[in-house]
């Protein structure tokens, strides 16, 4: 696209959010068209589509992300409303206390620690390990951790998409070699590790399976929300 | 204008949280303290109210999108992290099958025997 046309288009937030939107109805049209593929969310698709985009017409990267401000400021009361579900879940919280006292915070401690670990063990700077602590974490949330750690949010959102998508392999082959097929446990696992992409695919199994799962993903979400930045800091990590 | 009340609920519940941690120093986002917060008062009330969901649930539907242009950030920072997807991707996928075995495993000791229905 000539300079000056490009200019005089990135010069307003709406080419930014247009071309977002294009994508994210095209993306999400075509994965129906794909008769909803569990390895393709899709997410994955508008963002290929989008990217390329990007990529086709020449505009940078920072002048997309500063007009695509207009829609991310969203996502600060979307994070907020995320309240309403959690809300809603109470009740079933009351029910299952205990299991999910105990479990919960061994769990989603290590959901972080094994890749943590894993990634320190093999090399990686400070930088990337802030980057992918949160992986286990919906989207919302997980941005705001990852912004508290000084990690990369791109690098984030591409941890997010990986991990959601081989959680739900993952706990089909754990439960079968656990020889589990209780809807609740499935439920959980899919939504504790694999956060909203997992719990997409837990409703899909049966609505139990889906409550528990988004039960996993707030419950995770706040979790580590709560204890991440300051087992970091505790830790001395981010100094 | 239902949905609208129910925006303005939300993003006071954001500003409360800058305000919450503004002062206590905590390392939480504002989103989450929020979140918190408006889940405590919807258990308060014991009902959610008819402007909150208005503007909850199609901001809740919307996520996906309005967390797209962070997720786009990836395919411009492949050439920076040339020589570290080995490891990121390692700790991703072997990270990712070691906690949902422990998660499976530890929720089938923990539930699995005493409220199977």
């Amino acid at each position: 696209m000539p300079a000056s046309l490009l200019s005089t288009l990135t010069t307003t937030p709406l080419f930014a959010v247009g071309l977002t939107l294009a994508a994210f109805l095209l993306g999400s049209a075509l994965f129906y068209r794909l008769h909803k593929p569990s390895w393709l969310p899709a997410i994955l698709i508008a963002a290929l589509l989008l990217a390329a985009t990007l990529a086709i017409l020449r505009v940078p990267y920072a002048t997309y992300q500063q007009g695509a401000t207009w829609l991310t400021i969203l996502l600060g009361p979307a994070t907020v409303a995320l309240g309403m579900p959690l809300y809603q879940q109470l009740p079933r919280i009351g029910e299952l206390w205990r299991p999910l006292m105990v479990c919960l915070p061994i769990a989603a401690m290590l959901a972080a620690s094994y890749a943590l670990m894993i990634a320190w063990l093999m090399g990686s700077s400070q930088q990337i390990l802030a980057s992918i602590a949160a992986k286990s974490v919906t989207a919302p949330i997980a941005i705001g951790i990852t912004e508290q750690l000084g990690g990369s949010v791109a690098l984030l959102m591409g941890a997010l998409l990986m991990t959601g998508v081989v959680t739900i392999p993952f706990v089909g082959l754990g439960a079968k070699l656990l020889n589990i097929n209780d809807d609740r446990i499935i439920g959980f696992a899919l939504g504790l590790n694999g956060h909203a992409i997992g719990t997409v695919r837990a409703f899909e199994l049966s609505p139990t399976a889906g409550a528990f799962a988004s039960l996993g993903m707030s419950l995770t979400g706040i979790l580590t929300a709560l204890l991440l930045p300051l087992a970091w800091r505790l830790l001395g990590i981010g100094s | 204008m239902p949905a609208l009340n129910g925006l303005l609920w939300l993003i006071s519940y954001w500003l409360i949280g800058e305000v919450v941690i503004h002062f206590s120093g905590l390392p939480i986002s504002s989103g989450v303290v929020g979140m918190l917060l408006l889940c405590a008062t919807l258990a308060i009330i014991g009902r959610v109210p008819a402007s909150i969901a208005a503007a909850a649930q199609p901001l809740i539907a919307l996520l996906a999108m309005l967390i797209m242009p962070g997720v786009v950030g990836v395919f411009f920072i492949l050439d920076e992290l040339a020589g570290e997807w080995l490891a990121i991707l390692t700790a991703l996928l072997l990270g990712t099958l070691l906690s949902v075995i422990t998660t499976l495993w530890l929720l089938k000791r923990l539930m699995g025997r005493s409220n199977a229905r």
